[in-house]
Formats: structure tokens, sequence, C-alpha cells
């Protein structure tokens, strides 16, 4: 489902294969322009348009992919 | 609503604006166009300066007392005439009767006895006295020491600056400038006075800040957006999005100005290979205390230099050279010193910082002030300079100049951190800022770094606050017994993952 999707997401982003389901993108040392990276790629695999307000409510995997899944 | 006539002032401006070399005033065949008048009249504002309050005015039937009575108005004072044929204790009551604290006079050699201070009038095409030195803002970097270092910068770099980015940018009033940077750092000077000076429009979009790239795109185009001035950091990842979604950039955006950090050779090519050849990109180069920018060179599109081979990686990207303000000198040790009369008065309160940092060089012509910039620089062959790091630890994270010191001073006064360091870290190629902290008792590891995070962020602004930090059991230390920053990051970064 999305949350693998999403995690790898973050692992290519953020360079770090540590992500896990429940990990904080923002605490995993993302900060607003690594977010734009994110939100590129969730607007290509999902066509959905998030912003940054989306995101920080939203930080972890299973955060952001119940966000998409909810706005798809 | 009968009565709703422009203030009078403003009125005056407008029409010496509308007709700057039309007679204003015949003076006994003394002639005076209305440029001549309006600046005859700034100047006797400047003299009185802001909020004068009563100014007595010694009249005379001539064009020096309109001058007056329009530069106390422009003041913002209220205008008192004195008429020099009363006999004086009939003139020394009326000004004790009006408050006037100040009295212009035509002639300075008017004996008064009313306890007013006496000013001349200015004669007319008399230099307005230069407001050059005048404190125009206060901007803060980063300070060693925890607190934060205020830049007096003076108006007259800011103006001279003004007037040189007018030029760098080549603005028209047809441009449409995009309002992107903070309005807490510098950088949006560079976006709001070249802009309003110019008669261009100055845009402020919230479609900007989103963090969505194809909603800030349909914001460029809907709003016909001609330049953009923006974070080298942020211009990365636009052209990664650009590059990625195979997305163009509006045809509106004729100019693209970068700069905070080094431009990165690998998006360069990216940007060169995405049909851009017609938008002018332009990295700049510049510190708080130098205001705005001070070196500037076109790295692609029309006035860029024609390059045969692509931008590789590992290639260093030029910062630029001077512009025609700029006096610049290059120290044996490599270090970049900028002159010229953009330059800060200092830092506020803090004389040591001053003279550590503003001093005095022989360029050629005899000592002359600059500000020892804290880069290392080389002279490429085309007299562009070459950004070769830093001769301190000072870094930048997300374009803003951060001392390390400065955080660490901050995380030691939390009463449970015994010895901290902080070192700058590389996450997805963007730097990033990675603490190490040793709790003054073990038994505080394993709540201390959460801990020490939020005392950060109740104290300090979000580009202070580490991405990072971890709880370790001692730090790394040079043979000097310095804490060794670079090394503690070294020992650490693996298991900071």
């Amino acid at each position: 489902m999305n949350v693998d999707a999403v995690s790898d997401i973050f692992r290519r982003v953020l360079e770090n294969d540590e992500v896990r389901a429940d990990s904080d993108f923002f605490v995993m040392g993302g900060d607003s322009l690594l977010a734009t990276r994110v939100l590129s790629a969730v607007a290509r695999s999902w066509g959905v348009e998030l912003d940054f307000d989306d995101f920080m409510t939203s930080p972890t995997p299973d955060a952001l992919a119940k966000k998409i899944a909810s706005m798809a | 609503m009968p009565y709703s006539h422009p203030d009078v002032i403003r009125a005056f401006a407008d029409a010496a604006n509308r007709h700057p070399d039309r007679l204003a005033t015949a003076d006994n065949g003394h002639l005076l166009t209305y440029a001549e008048l309006a600046a005859w009249v700034h100047a006797t504002a400047v003299r009185l300066g802001p909020r004068p309050g009563t100014v007595g005015v010694v009249t005379s039937r001539s064009a020096a007392t309109v001058a007056a009575l329009l530069g106390v108005l422009a003041a913002g004072g209220t205008y008192c005439p004195v008429d020099p044929a009363h006999p004086e204790p009939r003139r020394r009551a009326l000004l004790a009767a009006s408050g006037a604290r100040l009295l212009l006079t035509p002639d300075p050699d008017t004996p008064t006895s009313s306890g007013a201070k006496t000013l001349p009038i200015p004669k007319p095409g008399e230099a307005v006295p230069e407001a050059g030195n005048d404190p125009a803002y206060i901007l803060f970097t980063s300070g060693s020491t925890g607190a934060p270092k205020p830049v007096v910068t003076p108006r007259g770099a800011i103006s001279t600056v003004t007037g040189e980015l007018r030029t760098l940018f080549g603005l028209t009033p047809e441009d449409r400038v995009l309002q992107f940077a903070s309005l807490n750092w510098d950088t949006c000077l560079e976006e709001i006075l070249p802009t309003l000076t110019t008669g261009a429009a100055l845009v402020f979009d919230e479609r900007a800040h989103s963090g969505s790239f194809p909603r800030l795109l349909r914001m460029i185009e809907t709003e016909r957006i001609t330049l953009l001035d923006l974070p080298s950091a942020f211009w990365h990842e636009l052209v990664r999005h650009l590059t990625e979604e195979r997305a163009t950039l509006p045809a509106s955006v004729r100019t693209v100005v970068v700069g905070g950090e080094a431009v990165s050779p690998v998006r360069l090519a990216d940007w060169c290979a995405l049909g851009t050849d017609e938008v002018r990109l332009v990295n700049t180069y510049g510190c708080t205390e130098t205001t705005l920018i001070t070196h500037a060179v076109d790295l692609h599109g029309p006035l860029a230099p024609r390059r045969t081979e692509p931008w590789t990686a590992g290639e260093r990207v030029p910062i630029g050279r001077p512009l025609p303000h700029v006096r610049q000198h290059v120290s044996e040790e490599g270090e970049l010193l900028v002159g010229g009369p953009s330059l800060a008065l200092g830092y506020r309160d803090l004389p040591e910082a001053t003279a550590e940092r503003f001093v005095e060089v022989d360029l050629g012509d005899g000592p002359e002030r600059c500000f020892r910039t804290g880069d290392r620089v080389s002279l490429a062959r085309d007299g562009s300079l070459v950004h070769e790091g830093r001769l301190d630890h000072e870094l930048k994270v997300r374009g803003v100049r951060v001392d390390p010191g400065e955080v660490e001073a901050q995380i030691s006064g939390h009463p449970r951190v015994g010895a901290v360091a902080v070192a700058g870290a590389t996450v997805a190629d963007h730097t990033t800022l990675a603490a190490y902290v040793v709790p003054r008792s073990p038994a505080d590891a394993p709540t201390l770094a959460g801990d020490v995070l939020d005392y950060l962020r109740d104290r300090v602004p979000g580009h202070l606050v580490p991405s990072r930090i971890t709880v370790v059991p001692e730090l790394a230390y040079t043979a000097s017994g310095k804490v060794d920053r670079a090394g503690s990051h070294r020992r650490y970064v693996s298991s900071s993952h």
C-alpha cells in the first residue's frame, strides 16, 4: 500500500535507509527544501498536490500515506 | 466631499516631477526651475531634520522664504513668519508665544536673542547635507558568543547598492518582480528597493511559499513575473523539478538571480539543458556587512560568455566580478576584503568585533576601510572570483550564515549539558547542523536530545536548530585541547542515523 511507497520516497530524499513507517521526516534531518522533493514525488506518483502545511501535520510515511489516500 | 485635495507638499512634489524644467520662481531676475526649487526645499527640510516642531522664519521678499516655507512643511514642521522689520522685543515675544525652537534666517548674521536656535536657510543649489552616514537599518548576523551581532548599515550604502542593482538587473517599469525572500533578511531589500525605485511592480503571492513547484510555476505564469531572486538552494530544487517533471519555466521570466550559497555545477548544467537560453541566470555574492550584493556574474543566457563544454560535477561556479561601486582586495591568505561606499558602519555597541572585521587596508591609494569577509577566494582567468571556502568555522545553512559557536553557546545554556560540538553535516547535498551533546550525568542521556531540541526551539530561530542532536559520551579534542567540531562529527556521524 502507499506507506511503503512513501517510505521509499523518504529514504531516497533523506538518503537514509533507516526510515520506518513512523519516522518523522523533520526529525530525520529533513528540512523545507528537501520537503519540496517529497511533495514533487507525491504529485508524480499519485497526482495529489500537497503543500508544506499538509506535510508538517503528517510528517511520517504512515500519516502522509493516509493524507494522500484521503485526497486521491 | 467637496475638499479632497492632496497634501500641499505632495502636490508641489508632483508638480516638480511633472515639470522639472519649467520656471518655478523668478526672483528679481534670478530664475529657478521646479527641479531646482524642489532641491532647495529638500535641502532646507534636511537641515531642519524630521518633525522640527514650530520653526520661525525670518522673512524676506525672496524665493528663499518660499524655500523655507515649503521646507518647514516638507519636514513636517509648523511655519511661523518673523518680520525682520519688527522691533526686537516684539519678535522675541512672538517667537516665544509660537513655541519655536528653531529660527531659519536668510542672513546668519542677524542677531537673535529669542532663545531659538538659528539656522541659515540653505543657498539655492547648495548640496544637501549627506544623509549617507545616517544608519538606515539594523540586521543581525550570527555571532560566536551566542548573541547575534547587529550590523548597522548607513543610508548611503543602501542608496548606492540600490542604484547598482537597478543596472545589474536591467530593470524597467515593465518588470514584475516576485517578493520571495524572507522579510527578516537583507535579500528582500534587493527585491523591494531596486523595483520600487524603477517604477516596476513588486508582487507578493502566497503560492510562492506553499512547497509545491507546480503551484509556484502557475503563479509565475498568471502573475507574469519577469524577475525571480531565489536562494541558490531553492533554485537547485526548482531546476531538479523542471528537469525531472519535464516542466518549463514560464515565458514571462527573463531574469533569475541566485545567491546565498554555492551554485551546484550539476544543477547549472541541467538548467542550461532546459532551453532557458533567453533567460539571464545571474549568480550573486555579498555579505550583510557589505550590503546585499558586491559581486555578480551572468552564468547563462544572453549576457553570459559562451561555453563550449557543459558544466560538470567538481567544477566551481564563479561568484562573480565586483560591481562598479566595489573595491576588492585578496589577502595573502586568500581572504576576500571588500571596500567602497557599501560598507556597514559596524556592529552596534561591539567595538572589538567591529575592529576585528572592519580594517584599514592600503589598496594602492592609501589606507582604506575594508570588511574582512572570512571567505577564501581565488581569481579565475576572466577576472571573476571563485569561492574556495571559509577561513573560520562559519557555515551556510539554507543560505543563512551560521557561526556554530552561536549554537554551541545556546546549547551550553541547558543545565544538563556538559559539553557540546556543532558541525556542518550534509544531508542529501544540503548543509545542515549536527550537534553532539555530552550529558552532565549519564542518567540524563536517554532524554537529553529531545530536551535540548525543545530548549533551542524556545530560544532561537529555525535555521539555528540542528537537524540532528546526538547524545555522545565524549567529544573529540584537538592536540591543543580545544573541541574538534569536525573530528566529533566524524567520530559519531555513522552512528547518528
